[in-house]
């Protein structure tokens, strides 16, 4: 008896294969943009792993991480290097990803009926990818680790009523010190990704009921226009996935330094601030949200809090009855002012916010809330004229 | 086609991102770093006389060996190491090398003056104000003929930095203790272990070279380095902060060889698995 046969009989092997990957059709009208939700399952993956073997010689005490970190790992591990760098560049790398992920599904409106769910648990998973991401930065316990998350904690303190206590609670301690480290290093080495995996498990499970959506943003006859998902989507998964790998290894080994800040390899000093502050490159734009309304610090930090929230409600924002962005002229128009705004965003954020910057800082802020207002105009005006012909699209 | 277009539209945005956020933001950050002067055009007495050796060797016996030692002619400094802690807060160099070290033009004006050389008024070194500009070139003819011609890196630190600097994960410690240094320069300088990777080569070649024209108020002295010996230094502080760079590139190179073949084998297998799809 063959041993796929003896699992077979006990686990039920080749059924739960045919109906989870064979009998799965995905559209065929679909590109290479909607590999990214595998890549991204690759991604974690990779970091999973790195940061486990990271995990075998980091130490999370303020006195010993920036040594364990940089001298044992970085230069006394065999091959510690090589994780190190993997986990760090995976990290902002994994940014990159989920950034085109969700401007696929915005352009391609995978967000509307019925895949509410899908996007509302992707949304999460973002957050919980920022959470990881932010507690992560401390552990290395480098000058831009300390006063990244000395500047962020510091935010919290103007919540209405229990800020300033929160802001302690999460610090344990009335700056960030020893105490923070060791929160952060639970937080995420356990809690995020133990969540992370949960919320995949939900996403992928919901993408599964409701199907993929596709270029045109039409439902599909499965049988006629879908292809199996095993092996025909997953074959071209794996070329997408070594083209990527290639670009990954390339910046892991030859261009680090992008994810590697050169400050943070001096170590944490709480009574030297640097000249700069700054986060990591992807949350610069959020960060610029919040300095760009410069003449009130209130004001910005409610923005800022809008900014990272408003997507959540995308579904209720724009009901316009045409799906995908290919056959709505005025949101393209709308959708290429975003992206364009958001990389504007990013780029200042790492700038100084005087003169000229702060200006144009306020503007694309606006711009930022402009693209959420103008979503249920566009759809108002959309939903007059599909009224007017029959869109055999939809 | 198609896809090949949305992909190019990717790579436009993350290279303007990354230009914006990198090479851009660094540059507005940290504005330009100024030219290194290993001239020290500064510096206004000129050394036009050529020094002889043998006078130079007794001059160095009278004025400079109550304090400093020669290793490389067995001279010991007839001060000891404590006492002089002591009396200057820190240790001072052994002058075996500091020809081949230090430019001739610096070490001459550092004789004359040594706080307007080094920019640094509480520079522990008197002034050499009882020597003619004759017996000091005798005492740098002197220093070079006993200086190693090919100093390396290691040897450039070693003379020029440990007094004061740290490397911890080379397990060298300063020369001067803690408390003396704090005396001296206020602070306990840094440790030069990560040096090399935190700062860029640009800023480390200028602060070395004229440490207030990059970091002004800081009391690290100028210390008048040669360009080969900065060069030197520099090289050395990268190569322990980035040990194994040698690795890292050879490894590189054939991993991404190894996904190349990768990319063609994955390729050929959509190709296939794809042809039966219409």
């Amino acid at each position: 008896m063959r041993f796929i046969d003896w699992l077979d009989e006990r686990l039920a092997i080749r059924k739960i294969i045919k109906i989870t990957l064979i009998d799965y059709k995905v559209p065929k009208n679909i590109n290479f943009l909607w590999s990214f939700g595998m890549l991204l399952v690759l991604m974690f993956a990779i970091l999973f792993i790195s940061g486990l073997f990271l995990l075998m010689y980091y130490k999370p005490d303020s006195k010993l991480a920036f040594d364990s970190v940089n001298k044992t790992i970085m230069m006394d591990v065999s091959f510690g290097w090589l994780f190190r760098h993997v986990h760090a560049v995976g990290a902002s790398i994994v940014f990159l990803l989920l950034y085109i992920h969700i401007a696929r599904g915005i352009f391609y409106g995978s967000y509307k009926a019925p895949r509410e769910v899908v996007w509302l648990t992707g949304y999460i998973l973002f957050i919980l990818f920022s959470a990881t991401a932010f507690t992560g930065y401390l552990l290395p316990w480098g000058q831009m680790s300390y006063w990244a998350a000395q500047t962020i904690t510091t935010l919290f303190e103007k919540i209405p009523f229990i800020g300033p206590d929160l802001v302690i609670w999460i610090r344990g301690d009335y700056a960030v010190a020893d105490s923070t480290l060791t929160r952060f290093f639970a937080l995420h080495v356990v809690f995020l990704p133990v969540l992370i995996m949960i919320f995949m498990g939900l996403h992928l499970y919901a993408v599964r009921v409701v199907g993929s959506n596709n270029e045109d943003g039409k439902k599909i006859d499965k049988e006629k226009e879908g292809v199996p998902f095993w092996p025909v989507f997953m074959s071209k998964e794996f070329f997408v996935m070594t083209v990527f790998l290639t670009f990954f290894f390339y910046l892991v080994f030859f261009k680090f330094d992008f994810a590697m800040d050169k400050i943070n390899f001096e170590p944490a000093n709480p009574l030297q601030t640097p000249t700069h502050i700054y986060p990591e490159w992807y949350f610069l734009a959020y960060y610029e949200v919040l300095r760009g309304f410069f003449f009130s610090q209130n004001l910005g930090l409610i923005a800022f809090a809008l900014s990272m929230v408003l997507i959540a409600f995308l579904p209720w924002l724009d009901k316009s009855p045409i799906v995908s962005g290919k056959y709505r002229p005025l949101f393209k128009v709308a959708f290429w002012v975003f992206v364009i705004d958001f990389l504007v965003l990013t780029i200042l954020g790492k700038l100084p916010p005087t003169g000229i910057y702060a200006w144009i800082g306020l503007f694309a802020s606006l711009v930022y809330f402009g693209f959420f207002i103008s979503l249920p105009i566009i759809a108002r005006i959309e939903k007059k004229k599909f009224r007017g012909t029959t869109d055999e699209r939809n | 086609m198609k896809e090949i277009k949305i992909l190019f539209i990717i790579a436009i945005i993350v290279l303007i991102g990354y230009w914006g956020i990198e090479p851009f933001a660094h540059h507005e950050m940290y504005g330009n770093i100024p030219e290194p002067d290993f001239k020290y055009s500064d510096l206004k007495y000129k050394l036009n006389i050529q020094g002889n050796p043998q006078e130079g060797e007794s001059l160095f016996k009278q004025n400079c060996q109550s304090c400093h030692s020669l290793n490389a002619k067995n001279l010991k400094a007839l001060m000891d190491k404590d006492t002089a802690q002591n009396a200057f807060n820190v240790v001072p160099p052994d002058l075996s090398n500091i020809a081949a070290i230090v430019d001739h033009h610096f070490l001459f004006n550092f004789l004359k003056n040594p706080q307007e050389a080094t920019k640094n008024p509480k520079f522990a070194m008197p002034p050499m104000s009882q020597l003619s500009d004759k017996q000091i070139a005798d005492i740098i003819a002197f220093l070079s003929s006993v200086a190693k011609k090919d100093i390396s890196g290691a040897e450039v630190i070693k003379d020029g930095c440990t007094r004061c600097h740290s490397i911890k994960y080379k397990k060298i410690t300063a020369f001067t203790k803690e408390n003396y240094l704090k005396k001296y320069l206020g602070k306990v300088p840094p440790d030069l272990s990560l040096k090399g990777r935190s700062k860029d080569k640009e800023y480390l070649e200028a602060f070395i070279n004229n440490p207030q024209s990059v970091l002004p108020g800081t009391s690290m002295p100028r210390l008048g380095l040669t360009e080969e010996s900065t060069q030197k230094a520099i090289k050395y502080l990268e190569d322990i902060a980035d040990p194994h760079k040698e690795e890292r590139n050879k490894i590189g190179f054939w991993v991404i060889v190894y996904m190349l073949i990768g990319v063609v084998l994955t390729y050929a297998w959509k190709k296939k698995v794809w042809k039966s799809v219409k």
